[in-house]
């Protein structure tokens, strides 16, 4: 089952100017959710490549990181293990969100819901859905 | 056979040798005696007496020789008895007749009982000893006998292997604790046994990729599963288990079923965008478009919408079919779950101009759902509503306590209506009303996919329809508190802890 289950308050004030760095390889993807972001007042970063992006989360620069699982070189799951892994990334204040449209057996899933902040399926939501979301993200 | 002919040939003529030698002693005493005069009683007296004397000693020997042999078989006989008696393994080198006819005797007795393969041991008893031991020991597959009370009575060193436990952990355990087993359709272990339990007196059945949930994070075992059932079987072995592993070949066939899963993620990433853009539509397009290209705008939307949900009717009915669906039961508000659930398909009957009229009965109990599935059920049934509405533009939703003590949904269309003909494979994957298929889009998921998920629940899906005047489909969701009761009573709680319920523990919500 798909985990769309967080429910998604519209909420008036999101802090303006919160950074975000959205690691997905899909180009038209990330074009509408850096779109979406950016009028929700928040500060948006693409990176497409999973190498560079996880040099780049690991800068400690970012409130928000949308993951995405498949990208190129270092996939998803392999950041996810580095940003936890305290002696690769001592410190990290982003919150991880997963945004992924593929479907992963229960017992990874449970894994990375374990060690991700929220678990998202791009599908399952539009662009302002998303941002509405990442505003309950504190 | 021929060796019992020969051997009562062979008593008959030891008797026959006893007893005329017996009676050629009497006949040379009178020869003796007669040739002094006296009295006939004093005669026969001594004539007699010879014989008499010998009686005892011949009386021995007969008995030595004679019964020797048939205390022998029957004590082969008493040992190999299932009951137990006591009796040792027949000696047979005191045997002074047919010792040799005895000893094959016994060796078929032992042979019968498929002993005598072992009989190059010293004696037979030590052959039974050896016979049993190897099989205990060396079966190189997982292997338990269970009781009438489905209680592990004995499990050999690979089954204790296999699940990672002591082999004395294992015995007395009831089975399903044991072994958490989860099997690719309804027809499962327990279920099989419960019915031949009251119905036949011995039966075997077998099944293919089963799954086997095993403790503290060993790799979870796929196998195939053979079990035979011997009902009041007198040392309480009434059913046999055997485990065959395919865990490697299984596990490498679903790899090859993720297919799916990859190409559900390809389709993903289209629809992602176009729900995307059909969005930057309607903000920016706001106010600025005619009505009808602002309808166009809402059926693109509620079509995507729909096309989304087919794509996880596919994934769902995938992981159905790998063992793959979980359920995660928690208390969830009813009225709430129900509301959101319609909410989300709304858009798709308002573009057909249908109206969803809800009533939902106040004060329902929190119920015992995973709430991610259960949107796929109502999801399942309003779509199917929509598609077999007709000309009629009311849906109606009712939840309500049903008189079982469930909680009840039905949804209820006033359309085409269902034959009476096709209504027992409705439930089935892939099925569909044939008349209608040329006109009405789908694909015989939805309905499966919304029993299993029900069913699951510890819940029920039924219908009622007429033709022509439309269709209601219920199904019931457990009250948290029952089934919190259920699994207090089923003592399982670890196993539901780790793996939430679906068809493995299905026993454990069923009533």
């Amino acid at each position: 089952m798909q985990s769309d289950d967080t429910p998604i308050p519209e909420t008036p004030n999101p802090a303006p100017g919160r950074k975000v760095l959205c690691i997905e390889d899909e180009h038209f993807i990330s074009e509408l959710y850096a779109r979406s972001l950016t009028k929700g007042g928040y500060e948006v970063t693409v990176i497409p490549d999973g190498a560079k992006a996880l040099i780049e989360a690991q800068t400690d620069k970012y409130d928000i990181i949308l993951l995405d699982l498949m990208v190129p070189n270092v996939t998803g799951i392999e950041i996810l293990r580095a940003l936890r892994d305290t002696t690769q990334t001592p410190q990290l204040k982003a919150k991880i969100i997963i945004t992924t449209n593929l479907d992963q057996r229960d017992d990874v899933r449970e894994d990375i819901e374990n060690n991700a902040d929220a678990y998202l399926v791009k599908a399952e939501l539009t662009p302002h859905e998303l941002v509405n979301f990442v505003n309950t993200v504190q | 056979m021929d060796n019992l002919q020969e051997l009562t040939r062979s008593i008959r003529n030891r008797l026959i040798i006893f007893v005329t030698a017996e009676n050629l002693l009497i006949i040379f005493g009178w020869f003796v005696v007669e040739h002094y005069d006296l009295p006939g009683y004093v005669t026969l007296l001594i004539a007699m007496a010879p014989a008499l004397i010998a009686s005892p000693f011949i009386v021995r020997g007969m008995t030595k020789s004679v019964m020797a042999p048939i205390t022998a078989l029957w004590q082969a006989v008493l040992h190999l008895s299932p009951t137990q008696h006591g009796i040792a393994a027949p000696k047979i080198d005191s045997l002074k007749v047919g010792r040799e006819l005895v000893a094959n005797l016994v060796a078929q007795i032992y042979q019968l009982a498929d002993v005598a393969a072992h009989t190059q041991a010293t004696t037979a008893a030590e052959a039974t000893d050896l016979h049993h031991n190897f099989i205990a020991s060396n079966l190189p597959l997982p292997f338990f006998v269970l009781n009438e009370s489905e209680i592990i009575q004995f499990a050999n060193q690979a089954a204790a292997n296999y699940i990672g436990m002591q082999a004395d952990e294992l015995i007395g355990k009831n089975v399903y604790m044991a072994l958490d087993m989860s099997f690719p359709s309804e027809d499962t272990f327990d279920s099989w046994l419960k019915s031949v339990k009251v119905s036949n007196a011995t039966a075997s059945s077998s099944w293919e990729r089963v799954r086997l949930n095993v403790r503290d994070n060993h790799p979870t075992r796929l196998f195939d599963l053979a079990a035979y059932y011997n009902k009041d079987n007198t040392s309480h072995m009434e059913t046999l288990l055997v485990l065959f592993d395919h865990t490697k070949q299984y596990s490498q066939d679903d790899q090859a079923v993720s297919f799916v899963a990859l190409s559900v993620h390809e389709l993903r990433t289209p629809l992602t965008l176009l729900r995307g853009y059909i969005e930057v539509f309607e903000e920016e397009l706001e106010g600025k478009i005619t009505p009808e290209l602002d309808d166009f705008m809402q059926k693109m939307s509620a079509q995507t919408e729909q096309l989304t949900a087919f794509v996880n009717n596919i994934l769902n009915v995938a992981r159905v079919e790998e063992d793959q669906l979980q359920l995660k039961l928690q208390t969830e508000d009813w009225g709430t779950v129900l509301k959101a659930a319609l909410d989300g398909i709304n858009l798709r009957a308002k573009v057909r101009g249908i109206e969803i009229q809800t009533t939902i009965a106040p004060g329902l109990p929190a119920v015992g759902i995973d709430r991610l599935s259960i949107h796929e059920v109502v999801n399942n049934l309003i779509d199917n509503a929509i598609k077999y509405s007709g000309e009629s533009k009311v849906i109606k939703v009712d939840a309500h306590m049903n008189k079982e003590g469930m909680v009840e949904t039905s949804v209820q269309d006033f359309g085409l209506g269902i034959s009476p003909s096709i209504m027992p494979n409705l439930f089935t994957k892939f099925y569909r009303d044939h008349r209608n298929r040329a006109q009405i889009g789908g694909t015989g998921l939805g309905l499966f996919l919304s029993k299993t998920i029900v069913t699951a629940h510890g819940g029920n899906i039924t219908v009622a329809s007429k033709e022509g005047q439309g269709s209601t489909f219920s199904f019931t969701v457990m009250p948290y508190t029952q089934l919190t009761e259920e699994l207090k009573q089923s003592e399982n709680k670890e196993i539901i802890r780790g793996a939430h319920g679906w068809i493995k523990n299905h026993s454990l919500y069923r009533r």
